[in-house]
């Protein structure tokens, strides 16, 4: 580090100390408009090593300004009244207007040997700087050392994400460890720019390599594929839901989740029923030839004869409707065909058994129906015909991007297939069968762990968020968790992230919220947040060496989301319409 | 229904009631009164004040309307002086302020004053706002008699004078100049100074004169009207007074004034020159102008006695005997009377009742010598006559006095109660100029400055006492305590 000279500083000078000075905070009396919220300064100080007869050693106190205040002394609050109940222009009056104390208040960030040290990390300040000393505008390349920390010499790990808010010559590089490792959240509203940021994470973590799964419930991460330099490394799923691949407690989740709950003698049956369709379902091609045509006709449904036998929630309906129908007209061939093709004996139910599971066909074709609608829609937003595949950790590879596109899907649907490949991903982690570390992305965070569960699926979901933040670090599982609606969050999920991003925030509910879990925020910060340009975030916590406000970097991706003007669109659309009339 | 509408209930007793508790200032000086008049007064004090206002309300009300040939008291309106009227004029606020220092107790050490000027309407701020402040330390002046009271009064008098008329040279196309506190203070009091020297002359134009050439005049300019026509009216010795140039306070003030008039003459237009005062205990306007007109007509009506029969005594039977008994004064008077936005008639002032002879010690000189100030009235060497007016600007506060040079014409009065009323409004819970206000501010003299003047003197006086310069037992003893004792200490409690 250079030091700098005397007339350097002198054209760098932004104020002097005044009034009481703590190692953890003081005064600068500033000139006017030298100087802005949230600018880095620094302040040469001397300080004598104790019990030592050593020359006093050169420090360089670094400060953050946290507020400015701006006050006009000759100018009373009581004249002001008087000016606007006489609504007169106080320029027109003998009022003094021109001198004015603006004071700005900064935070101390810490201190280093002003004779250079190579990294940038700072030690606590344990005297206070001198009063009447001179604060000034360090270097750009020294402040982006300071902002870098220890990171200087772990370059491997920095993501550059962003620019300093007020200096955008300066790079922000955050630790990409911490974020991986110890989890991130990025807080604010709609349309500050949270999957920007995202996705410049991403982006960022992708050409490290890190195998990212992100859950997408609204396609604003299916850009991500149109980045050349990611192509090969994002795929993209849609989640059609391969029913016979999953055990028959996950079904129940989702039949459950999409149509209504189970009965205790319908969950009882069901594991031989769900079974039992499986293998009814599995033949070579003449025994399905042969099946199809006997169920359609047991069932006298010609529909099924048309389509054939599909490995999905319809068939799984029917299936049990022929069970139902064989138990209650006590129809023995019919029965045993059924569990000759099944292989499973405990499908030759009583009447009273195929009694209780009439219900169970009514809640299946219910499932399958909304679950075909979502799924189409689904299908249609991923822009792939690439389902999730049966074993999730498949989803976990060296460089590559996983979108799970969850769009189309309603809110306990997505809680349901997140929790279920989040679930398997950890275990699979847990019992080192998988070996690569992971970060699982959750947009809509609190859709994935909300506050308070009102269905089955949330708390099956908030559990498992719960458990992958508390113990994700020990099993390389990170998170990012991105919510428009911080407050709310599950308030142990949120805590257990390291690192913050926040951007602007106008619900006074949401800013409370942030303001208590979040104990790297400041409170000057906190109040900044509903006054944030688009972009424009807070870093706290692990992920950068201490608060800054920055710039975000734009993301080389685009968003499905990022809305194009609807009148530009419109006109667009009439013009193609106009074209094809003419051809 | 017979309503009766606003300006009738001021007339009548419950009006004043009304008025007075909307006005809690004048409430708490009403029962101030109340409590230190003698007893036969306190009983009715307040009822026997509001029939009296009441008597005087209906008086100028009755003369306003015609019906009264013999009016008491005129009031002018100014409530609709507007910001408008006053674009583009140049404004000068001169104070002064006096910083005390602890020692043993609070000795004058610092004086500074502060000049705020100001042109309405201008929108570069660069243009429209000059600063000045000058300081003195008294300790430097080698005239003046420091053992007395009023000696920083006569430096800031002095000093303020100086810094008007550097405005007025300063600034061409100046509109107002305004004071803080009386235009020309009631000097009587002041004479009997030990005279200023040459030096001493020059500390003070350092400050005030830009060009050395210009102090140097104003200098000599005095040094010869004092050699022709002042020192040999004042004193016999005037021959060594000339000889030794200096400058005797009160003669010196009053070239200044009049140096101040003759330039703001030489101007056209010519500037306003004001000095306002707030919070004044002066009760000359009541005893010789208002109750005098008063007394006159009670007995032109031949109810002399109307006092007496009001209050139940015999002694009220003159204006100062009632001013003397009651309590009143100007401001608590015209309070009453005057309604926020009205100025009273303007009265030339009487200032130099005190100008007598008095006995005068030149610098360095243990004797005196005797010296008559009565030559300093007005006329040729004199000091100016004044004109004075109350403004009363708002309900919650008092009228301020406001006092201009008569020689300057006479709407100096009207124009500048006029300005003092359109700044103050800026001001209505303090009903005082604004502007005047701003350059308190930056007269007064901050405490940290004085306690390091205060730390200064100490450490030197330390050092004096430790290399044995002072080797008076008593003198020593009064110095440590004068230094180390702020408080008292159980090393410095009287011997049992």
């Amino acid at each position: 580090m250079a030091i700098s000279n005397d007339a350097q500083q002198a054209t760098r000078y932004v104020g002097t100390i005044v009034g009481e000075s703590t190692s953890r905070e003081f005064r600068l009396a500033v000139a006017h408009e030298t100087i802005r919220e949230q600018d880095i300064i620094a302040v040469d100080a001397e300080l004598r090593q104790p019990e030592s007869n050593a020359p006093p050693e050169k420090i360089r106190v670094w400060a953050k300004v946290q507020h400015i205040e701006r006050l006009n002394p000759l100018f009373p609050a009581e004249a002001g009244h008087e000016l606007a109940a006489t609504r007169t222009d106080p320029f027109d009056t003998v009022l003094s207007l021109s001198r004015e104390m603006v004071t700005a208040v900064c935070q101390v960030l810490g201190a280093e040997p002003l004779a250079g040290r190579s990294g940038g990390k700072l030690d606590h300040l344990r005297y206070p700087p001198q009063p009447a000393s001179s604060a000034y505008r360090p270097d750009s390349k020294d402040i982006a050392r300071v902002v870098l920390g220890e990171l200087q010499q772990k370059q491997k790990r920095a993501l550059d994400i962003a620019t300093l808010s007020n200096r955008p010559g300066v790079d922000v590089k955050v630790d990409g460890h911490a974020i991986v490792k110890r989890h991130l959240a990025i807080l604010a509203m709609t349309g500050a720019g949270k999957s920007w940021t995202a996705r410049r994470i991403i982006e960022q973590l992708a050409q490290k390599n890190y195998p990212i799964v992100i859950f997408d419930p609204h396609g604003d991460y299916t850009g991500l594929a149109d980045v050349p330099s990611l192509k090969d490394q994002v795929q993209r799923y849609y989640a059609q839901f391969p029913v016979f691949e999953q055990e028959p407690e996950s079904v129940i989740t989702v039949v459950e989740a999409l149509a209504w709950q189970l009965a205790d003698t319908q969950r009882s049956m069901f594991n031989d029923l769900f079974k039992g369709a499986k293998a009814f379902v599995s033949g070579t091609p003449e025994e399905l030839k042969e099946r199809t045509q006997w169920l359609s006709h047991h069932l006298g449904n010609e529909t099924i004869l048309r389509y054939g036998l599909r490995p999905n929630l319809f068939f799984l309906a029917d299936f049990v409707t022929a069970v139902v129908k064989a138990g209650k007209s006590k129809d023995q061939e019919a029965l045993a065909k059924i569990v000759e093709w099944s292989g499973r004996e405990n499908l030759r139910v009583t009447r009273q058994v195929a009694n209780w599971l009439e219900g169970l066909t009514s809640r299946l074709r219910a499932a399958a129906g909304t679950l075909y609608r979502m799924e189409r829609i689904n299908q249609k937003i991923a822009r792939s015909a690439q389902p999730l595949p049966t074993d999730r950790t498949e989803l976990v590879c060296y460089g590559q991007i996983s979108i799970v596109a969850l769009a189309g899907y309603t809110g306990d649907f997505q809680a349901t297939i997140y929790s279920i490949i989040a679930d398997d991903i950890f275990e699979a982690r847990v019992r080192d069968e998988l070996k690569l570390p992971v970060l699982l992305l959750l947009e809509e965070a609190h859709n994935f762990a909300p506050a308070r569960a009102s269905m089955p699926a949330e708390q099956r979901a908030i559990t498992t968020t719960r458990q992958i933040a508390q113990e994700g670090r020990k099993f390389g599982v990170g998170l990012i968790l991105i919510s428009q609606r911080p407050s709310r969050l599950d308030e142990t999920t949120l805590s257990q992230c390291n690192s913050y991003i926040i951007m602007r925030m106008v619900n006074p509910a949401d800013q409370t919220y942030v303001r208590r879990v979040v104990e790297t925020l400041a409170e000057d910060e906190a109040r900044m947040l509903p006054d944030l340009d688009v972009g424009e975030a807070i870093l706290s916590g692990q992920l950068i060496n201490f608060p800054v406000l920055v710039k975000m970097k734009e993301p080389e991706s685009k968003g499905e989301r990022e809305e194009r003007d609807a009148f530009e669109v419109l006109e667009e659309v009439r013009a193609s319409i106009a074209n094809e009339t003419r051809r | 229904m017979n309503h009766r509408t606003s300006g009738d209930r001021r007339l009548t007793e419950e009006g004043v009631h009304d008025d007075l508790q909307r006005q809690p200032h004048l409430l708490m000086k009403l029962a101030e009164n109340a409590l230190t008049v003698a007893e036969s007064l306190r009983d009715n004090y307040f009822k026997n004040t509001a029939r009296f206002v009441t008597a005087l309300r209906r008086a100028m009300h009755a003369a306003g309307q015609g019906k009264r040939s013999d009016p008491i008291l005129t009031a002018h309106g100014i409530e609709n002086a507007d910001w408008s009227a006053v674009q583009g004029e140049v404004v000068t606020f001169i104070d002064g302020g006096v910083g005390r220092v602890q020692i043993s107790s609070q000795v004058p050490i610092l004086l500074r004053v502060g000049s705020y000027c100001v042109r309405t309407g201008e929108r570069r701020l660069a243009e429209r706002e000059r600063f000045g402040y000058y300081p003195v330390i008294l300790g430097d002046l080698e005239g003046g008699s420091k053992e007395r009271k009023d000696f920083p009064d006569i430096v800031r008098i002095t000093a303020e004078l100086l810094g008007g008329l550097s405005v007025l040279d300063r600034t061409p196309d100046l509109c107002v100049l305004m004071f803080h506190g009386p235009l020309v203070y009631l000097m009587g009091g002041y004479a009997g100074h030990t005279p200023f020297t040459e030096r001493d002359t020059d500390l003070f134009l350092r400050h005030y004169a830009p060009d050395p050439d210009l102090g140097r005049q104003l200098k000599e300019g005095f040094l010869r009207e004092a050699r022709l026509d002042i020192y040999p009216q004042m004193t016999d010795r005037s021959d060594e007074w000339i000889k030794r140039r200096v400058f005797e306070p009160l003669a010196w003030i009053a070239y200044l004034y009049r140096r101040l008039i003759r330039e703001a003459r030489r101007r056209k237009p010519t500037p306003i020159i004001a000095g306002v005062v707030e919070r004044g205990e002066l009760r000359w306007f009541s005893e010789k102008v208002l109750l005098e007109r008063v007394f006159r007509g009670l007995r032109a009506k031949g109810n002399a006695d109307y006092f007496n029969r009001m209050y139940g005594r015999s002694d009220l039977t003159s204006p100062k005997a009632l001013l003397d008994r009651l309590g009143y004064t100007d401001t608590l008077l015209l309070a009453m009377l005057l309604q926020p936005g009205q100025f009273s008639e303007p009265w030339e002032i009487e200032k130099y009742e005190g100008l007598r002879r008095g006995a005068v010690s030149l610098p360095g000189e243990a004797g005196t010598g005797l010296v008559n100030f009565a030559p300093l009235k007005p006329g040729k060497i004199g000091f100016p006559q004044v004109r004075g007016c109350y403004v009363h600007v708002s309900e919650t506060t008092e009228p301020v006095r406001v006092e201009v040079f008569e020689e300057l014409g006479a709407d100096q009065i009207v124009e500048a109660a006029r300005r003092t009323y359109l700044y103050a409004r800026l001001l209505p819970g303090y009903g005082f100029p604004v502007g005047l206000d701003i350059a308190d501010k930056l007269a007064h003299v901050p405490a940290w400055l004085t306690d390091a003047y205060g730390k200064l003197i100490r450490y030197h006086l330390g050092v004096s006492l430790q290399r044995g310069e002072i080797s008076d037992a008593d003198m020593r003893r009064i110095l440590v305590q004068a230094i180390y004792m702020t408080h008292r200490d159980w090393l410095f409690r009287p011997k049992a």
